[in-house]
């Protein structure tokens, strides 16, 4: 979620809303809540401390005609944005290093065919390797929700499930 | 009047531009963090608008007039404790109050300033000038001291395009309401201009909505049937919004929910989401043998209540609208929920994503006096058969066709 004016330097906590994505630095906190076939996206450079993360909702956007105004609602374009803007920042491309979480399939609809969020977890694979870009940990898949906390400087992945699941640091 | 998810798509982006724009310039002014929440565009009745402003609270709201581009009325409306909170923080003193004329005047001019970011946010994507009048103060409590005396805003059964944003101060309790009540036959022209295909009559989807109150109603009822407990339609609205809106409006706690496909002319997905608490007690009214478990799991027989509750109110939902439509509405068997409540919805959203960007969703609150039943329902077709069901529907049958689902009918569903 956007938010105006605020201020540089402090560390903060920054909510990702879903189709959004947010680079940031050091010991601020990107988070994003709630994901079920959703699948965020984290990125980080541990040399910089710069890094991202991408709440996003489809595959492939490629394949749709708005995705330069979202880049962040798919896969592919959100992990090629995310890496653009931390390069900006002074990220180096070939440290960067890739976890991703989400990608649930909570029902089994016959209209979901194979299923919804193995889609987008299949995806972000498949791109990430095209990039050259090291998957180093994912928490895919399951049938429940996630709620994710991302902080680029240690590149810190937690993953809050419900109260079967627990808390996983990725 | 015609309308189709072109225009309507265009609507949505103006209407999020507009709160971007009054959202930055509040922050300028007063140097609050602020955000945009929600952005929607509602189908209302006039019943629904005086819904929202039915808790007592005292509000003050800037009103002003637009022509040009669009013609009608653009009100922002704060709760009088937030008004207070940033009229403080923009004179610098700290029991300012609204009572004065200079206090009032620095919120006229605060709501002036928002009012602007909106139209100029509205008047970017419609690629047109649209003039502002001068701000008018007003307060009260009610629906009518801010609406009452427009001839655009609906009354109790008219069913009108209002447009709605939230913008929020970061980590503060203070909020804005904006509502943009555009003029029929401005708003006529509008849509002419931006639609791209056939669409839809107005009228039609204006039925539509009434057989969806009908099966809003229909739902409470089999819910007061099954548990007991004595169950009320509190809100019923039709939204249009972007997909990406619907997790967003889903509270951020674990939620227990009954999910359903459909298929049929309209297709799509069916969702009853409960808080904890009341699905707590919707499974003690159904298995009253079973001991007092104060756990929060839900076990297999806790499941299978819910899920037979939510089956029997997805049929009393849906066969009114295959009653009206002279067709069938098939719907699956129920899948059971208990999770954080936006991961129920975003499954839906993604599929729904694959071939359209925003949804008509019908948004349904049922609730019970003095009992904790709180049961948001969403019903989320997909576009292009709704659009076919809009178009054969038969504005003339919505009143006469019976809407109750026979509970016979429902055995082997």
């Amino acid at each position: 979620m956007k938010t105006y004016g605020s201020e540089p330097g402090a560390p903060e906590s920054v909510q990702v809303g879903i189709s959004e994505l947010v680079v940031s630095e050091g010991t601020d906190t990107l988070k994003s809540y709630g994901l079920g076939s959703c699948l965020a996206i984290a990125l980080y450079d541990p040399g910089t401390a710069v890094g991202g993360l991408a709440h996003t909702m489809l595959p492939d956007g490629d394949a749709a005609e708005n995705s330069d105004l979202k880049p962040g609602k798919y896969v592919d374009t959100a992990i090629r944005a995310l890496l653009r803007r931390m390069v900006e920042r002074g990220a180096t491309y070939t440290d960067v290093e890739a976890k991703i979480a989400g990608g649930s399939d909570m029902f089994q609809f016959e209209s979901f065919g194979e299923g919804v969020g193995k889609r987008n977890a299949d995806a972000a694979r498949e791109e990430l390797e095209k990039l050259g870009v090291p998957l180093v940990a994912e928490d895919v898949g399951g049938s429940h929700g996630r709620t994710v906390e991302f902080t680029p400087e240690t590149g810190t992945l937690l993953i809050k499930g419900n109260e079967d699941i627990g808390v996983t640091e990725l | 009047m015609k309308l189709d998810v072109n225009a309507l798509g265009t609507f949505y982006r103006m209407a999020q531009e507009g709160a971007g724009l009054a959202a930055g310039r509040l922050t300028q002014m007063t140097g609050v963090d602020t955000q945009v929440g929600v952005t929607k565009l509602n189908f209302m009745r006039g019943t629904e608008i005086r819904h929202d402003f039915d808790d007592g609270t005292e509000n003050v709201g800037v009103r002003v007039e637009l022509s040009g581009g669009i013609d009608g009325h653009s009100i922002l409306v704060f709760d009088r404790g937030s008004a207070e909170t940033i009229i403080e923080a923009l004179l610098g003193d700290s029991d300012a109050g609204l009572g004065d004329e200079l206090s009032q005047s620095a919120a006229t001019e605060l709501g002036q300033i928002m009012n602007n970011g909106f139209v100029d946010g509205w008047a970017d994507v419609l690629e047109t000038a649209i003039d502002v009048s001068t701000p008018e103060f007003q307060s009260g409590t009610t629906a009518a001291d801010f609406f009452g005396d427009l001839e655009e805003a609906p009354s109790d059964d008219d069913l009108a395009l209002v447009f709605q944003s939230h913008i929020e101060a970061v980590g503060a309790e203070t909020g804005f309401r904006h509502y943009l009540f555009p003029e029929h036959e401005s708003m006529a022209v509008l849509l002419e201009r931006l639609r791209s295909n056939e669409g839809i009559e107005y009228d039609k989807l204006e039925g539509f909505d009434r057989m969806a109150e009908q099966g809003a109603e229909e739902v409470a009822k089999t819910a007061t049937t099954l548990t007991g407990i004595d169950t009320t339609v509190e809100i019923r609205r039709l939204n249009f919004v972007s997909l990406e809106a619907i997790p967003q409006e889903v509270a951020n706690e674990p939620l227990v929910g009954v999910a359903f496909e459909f298929d049929g002319t309209p297709s799509g997905y069916l969702l009853f989401l409960f808080d904890e608490q009341s699905a707590r007690e919707i499974v003690d009214a159904m298995v009253p043998m079973e001991t007092d478990d104060e756990s929060d799991e839900f076990t297999e027989m806790d499941r299978s209540a819910i899920k037979e509750l939510g089956n029997i109110m997805a049929s009393g939902f849906l066969d009114g609208w295959a009653n009206v439509l002279d067709t069938t509405i098939d719907h699956s068997t129920p899948e059971f929920i208990h999770d954080i409540g936006a991961a129920a919805v975003d499954p839906v959203v993604i599929q729904l994503g694959e071939s359209q960007d925003y949804a008509f969703v019908f948004d349904t609150t049922v609730v019970a006096d003095g009992q904790a039943f709180d049961c948001d329902v969403y019903a989320i077709p997909d576009e292009s058969d709704l659009e076919r069901a809009l178009n054969d529907l038969d504005v003339s049958r919505i009143d006469e066709t019976p809407t109750t689902a026979e509970f016979a009918d429902l055995e082997g569903t």
